[in-house]
């Protein structure tokens, strides 16, 4: 046996120093397709095939219908419910199954350094001019070069009123013991979900300040024990139309179509303030169908199809071509169209470089206290 | 004609045939080859890519490499960005004490029921065993969230919680830790009960009867007649559930909300909205630590008794 | 042999009512007319209807068949040879390996989960093979079918008395013509059983499928619990329903199947 012993742990030891040779060389960022540049529109080669990933409930199944029908194609749509999540996935070699995905603008710079994404060629996008003016060239993406704007929103309370023994618009519902509505959810998502706690305490949502994110994960576990525990967006709307909880936090959106649903419920974002987001379509730095990808995007920045997926979802349209067809009622709702007085008080979530270890560390304390 | 056993050489003789061990060898090789062959490559080499993956560093945007480090075990145990914090280490407790709490119910359950079965008519055992069987083989996944319907706000099982004052009406009695038990004993109970019953199947009887006319009463009985005969169907049970239920992490996660985050919710999240690879392999290096350790004890004290009884 | 007393009649009547709650519920609700998952409202047979119309979910359905039958098939055959072998013959390493052998067995299925992630991360690096979806679900559900479907055989090999192949020998024939036409006629229930074994542990496993999924390749457990975490849809109970039907029957018919051997009670 003891030969035996000893070759195994040979053997192990080879296959370990293997191991490390080659885990380390696992995460050089691919080059991004770099042919961005003057070269005019390209036609797209071979039949249409379309893998969509996308947030659930974001897009409006007619849609891919008449892609579909235009161009003689086959869409399949893939669903997620975070931003992290999605990233995790395409890290672990998705970049070349999808050939859109839909992330949150805080989200573009990592993806951009991790060479996740495909550069866009504008040529073949000409519906790009339809962007309104605070969404070309953003912080996130220099010119436009990797996104396209998808919606914008919120985020904030949704709760069922007759249920609700305080109803106050503000975060204390949550963070507050005294002003507990009832059984409530957090939001699933790091960033925004600390965003929303540091928007409460008075701090920036992006900021790098330790004690201050100590206080935000502090007031965050306390409210987590008191919670039901944390639920994507579109998980907690539900919950909530069906009565398993009495409050959580939604996109805007998610909520609206909510209230439609159920005239009982309300949404709205706490005096307070709170966390802005722009989702954003991209194209994965493999993806095996980049031209029809570009067709997609400029698809939906076409005027009608943009208004019919903001009429669809609710949410706010990036796309001032779209404007002019989207529901006069939304247009006119603050929950999708923040008056312009409270949106000073509302920060959009963005990319902390560095910084964003702390996050993620942060994030893990609360989940697993 | 060839009867078996060794010639002078070494040479076994069996089943009919002169088994060379160079014969065998080669046999095993076609036979035994290739699924070892399958298990190692598709397993046991992952599994060291593992240990390999706990050693390297996550870089700030979530990208994996040099330099080898020890960091992701020192943050595993406590100690990370933010100051000394025993975080994980009451994780991976939490665990434990959770695996070792539902082999505990299990057994608590499943002993009664074994021995219930046991005493059945033949044709009645059949159909016990075949009814322990069906959930144990109906998916886990669906059973689970089944509870979260049982134990939602208007269930009887909610206003039964009312009344006993242990939430209040319209409450959930999930996500809770008790919730989380329910769920991990109806999920590992089959896997107690089914070792545990074979043992008792092979029960000699006549030992407690002979106790009894000895004058032993019941617990004595228990004790000494039957349990040393059980035991190693019982502890073949218990390891089958405790071993598996220190990783489980789909009860505690549509169960126990975010307030119980155990040893596998802690690796799924570093694989997913954390995109920590290192720190995830790290973490599911010290839970199959303690599977490896289990196992080589099981292994030392049971013997060959017990891998049948696992059978 | 006495009879069971009252109190034990009672105590399995609990467990076993404790057992069947989770699944009687979610047929019971499939049934539900309540939109969220709320408290029952109505009979009706919609959510079934749904479950016809929904591409995703014919797609998953068909996933996981394909995955259960693909896996199921190599697993068998290799699992099969693996208890032949490991019951016949002698090689060096032979314990340790037996030992590893029980490793998918016992190990919690989210390392195991993680550590084929890894490995066929790894490979797609170096080599540009194995791409996440269908193929790399299908190699890793086989990989945690081997064992249980070489426990089975091997057990089953304990029993079969050597005296059959020694005269199958003796007459003549070679290793691989015993084991064609001899053994493997007397070991067939227990494949037989090795392979529903195998195939109830493909369609039932969420945690590795989950990890090693690729777009296009979702299956239905992973499909349900996207479904659940999103808050629970009637037509997902009513989906459930039906795999828990499918688990049932094979269930009922691999036990059936092996019972005829059996002089114990066993199962």
């Amino acid at each position: 046996m003891q030969t035996q012993n000893r070759r195994l742990l040979a053997l192990s030891l080879v296959a370990f120093a293997l191991a490390v040779g080659a885990c380390t060389k696992a995460q050089e960022p691919a080059a991004a397709p770099a042919d961005a540049a003057a070269a005019g529109p390209t036609e797209p080669v071979g039949p249409c095939a379309l893998n969509i990933f996308i947030w659930s409930e974001y897009l409006d199944p007619e849609i891919p219908k008449a892609f579909e029908k235009k161009y003689n194609c086959k869409v399949t749509i893939d669903l997620y419910e975070d931003n992290e999540s999605m990233v995790a996935k395409l890290q672990a070699g998705a970049t070349s199954q999808y050939d859109i995905v839909v992330p949150g603008n805080y989200i573009i710079p990592s993806m951009i350094q991790l060479g996740l994404l495909a550069e866009l060629r504008p040529a073949n996008i000409p519906n790009l001019a339809n962007l309104d003016d605070k969404f070309v060239n953003p912080a996130y993406d220099p010119g436009n070069k990797y996104t396209a704007a998808y919606q914008w929103g919120t985020a904030g309370i949704y709760l069922r009123k007759s249920a609700a023994k305080h109803q106050e618009r503000t975060w204390k519902l949550l963070f507050d013991p005294a002003l507990q509505p009832g059984p409530f959810l957090l939001m699933d998502s790091p960033r925004e979900m600390l965003g929303m706690v540091l928007k409460w305490k008075g701090y920036s949502a992006n900021t790098t300040d330790t004690a201050q994110l100590k206080e935000a994960a502090e007031v965050l576990t306390a409210a987590k024990k008191r919670s039901q525990g944390f639920e994507g967006g579109v998980g907690g709307k539900n919950k909530v139309l069906g009565k398993a909880v009495t409050a959580s936090i939604v996109y805007n959106g998610d909520a609206v179509r909510g209230m439609t649903d159920d005239p009982d419920t309300v949404y709205f974002v706490p005096d307070e303030g709170g966390i802005l987001w722009v989702d954003n379509m991209a194209i994965p730095a493999k993806a095996p169908h980049r031209d029809w990808a570009e067709k997609w995007i400029d698809f939906i920045l076409d005027a009608q199809v943009g208004a019919q997926l903001s009429n669809f979802n609710q949410y706010a349209t990036p796309n001032k071509a779209a404007r002019a067809f989207i529901t006069p009622a939304d247009l006119a709702n603050p929950a999708i169209y923040p008056p312009a007085d409270f949106m000073s008080k509302l920060e959009f979530v963005n990319d902390v470089g560095n910084a964003s270890k702390l996050y993620d560390e942060i994030w893990t304390q609360v989940k697993s206290k | 004609m060839a009867t078996p056993g060794r010639s002078k050489q070494g040479v076994e003789v069996r089943f009919g045939e002169r088994l060379t061990p160079a014969r065998q060898i080669v046999r095993s090789a076609l036979t035994s080859g290739p699924g070892i062959l399958w298990v190692n490559v598709f397993l046991l080499v992952p599994l060291l890519a593992v240990i390999a993956m706990s050693f390297l560093t996550r870089g700030s945007y979530g990208q994996i490499g040099l330099p080898l480090t020890f960091e992701n075990y020192t943050r595993l145990a406590g100690f990370g960005a933010f100051g000394f914090d025993p975080l994980y280490p009451l994780v991976i407790l939490r665990s434990l004490v959770l695996a070792a709490g539902t082999t505990l119910v299990c057994l608590i359950a499943g002993f009664p029921l074994a021995y219930f079965i046991v005493q059945l008519k033949p044709r009645a055992k059949q159909i016990a065993l075949t009814l322990v069987v069906i959930p144990f083989w109906t998916n886990l996944l669906i059973r689970t969230y089944a509870w979260q319907i049982l134990l939602g706000p208007e269930s009887l099982a909610a206003r039964l919680g009312t009344a006993l004052g242990l939430v209040e009406a319209g409450q959930p009695l999930y996500p809770s830790l008790g919730a989380v038990y329910l769920g991990m004993l109806a999920a590992y109970l089959p896997f107690l009960v089914l070792p545990l019953y074979s043992s008792f199947e092979k029960l000699d009887w006549s030992i407690a009867e002979a106790a009894m006319d000895l004058g032993a009463d019941a617990p004595r009985v228990l004790r000494h007649a039957i349990l040393p005969q059980v035991l190693p169907g019982m502890v073949a049970g218990m390891i089958l559930v405790f071993i598996p239920a220190v990783g489980q992490f789909v009860i505690p996660d549509l169960l126990g909300g975010a307030r119980t985050v155990l040893l596998g919710n802690a690796i799924q999240q570093q694989f997913g909205s954390s995109r920590d690879w290192p720190f995830g392999a790290a973490i599911a290096f010290v839970g199959m630590a303690v599977v490896m350790i289990g196992l080589w004890y099981y292994a030392r004290t049971a013997g060959s008794d017990s891998e049948e009884a696992l059978l | 042999m006495r009879k069971p007393s009252l109190p034990l009649w009672l105590w399995a009547g609990v467990i076993f009512v404790f057992l069947y709650a989770p699944i009687a519920v979610v047929i019971v609700y499939s049934f539900n007319s309540a939109r969220h998952g709320g408290p029952w409202q109505g009979f009706t047979l919609d959510w079934y209807a749904k479950l016809f119309d929904s591409r995703e979910k014919i797609e998953a359905a068909k996933n996981t068949l394909v995955l259960g039958l693909a896996s199921t098939g190599i697993a068998t055959v290799l699992g099969t040879l693996l208890g032949y072998g490991l019951s016949r013959y002698r090689f060096p390493g032979k314990k340790l390996f037996s030992r590893l052998m029980y490793i998918p067995v016992v190990i919690p299925d989210i390392v195991m989960a993680i550590a084929m992630l890894m490995f066929f991360s790894l490979l797609r690096d170096r080599l540009g093979l194995f791409e996440l979806g269908m193929t790399t679900m299908i190699l890793a559900h086989v990989t945690f079918q081997i064992p249980f479907v070489a426990i089975v055989i091997r057990s089953r090999m304990i029993g079969i008395d050597p005296a059959i192949e020694e005269a199958a020998r003796d007459l003549g024939a070679s290793a691989a013509q015993t084991f064609r036409h001899v053994t493997l006629p007397m070991i067939l229930p227990a494949v037989v059983a090795g392979a529903m074994l195998a195939f109830t542990l493909s369609l039932d496993d969420f945690v590795v499928s989950f990890f090693t999924t690729g777009p296009g390749a979702g299956t239905l457990p992973i499909l349900i619990y996207a479904s659940v975490k999103r808050g629970i849809t009637p037509d997902i109970n009513a989906l459930s329903t039906l795999i828990v039907l499918v688990s049932v029957i094979g269930t009922l018919a691999g036990l059936l199947l092996e019972r005829p051997r059996r002089s114990s009670g066993e199962s």
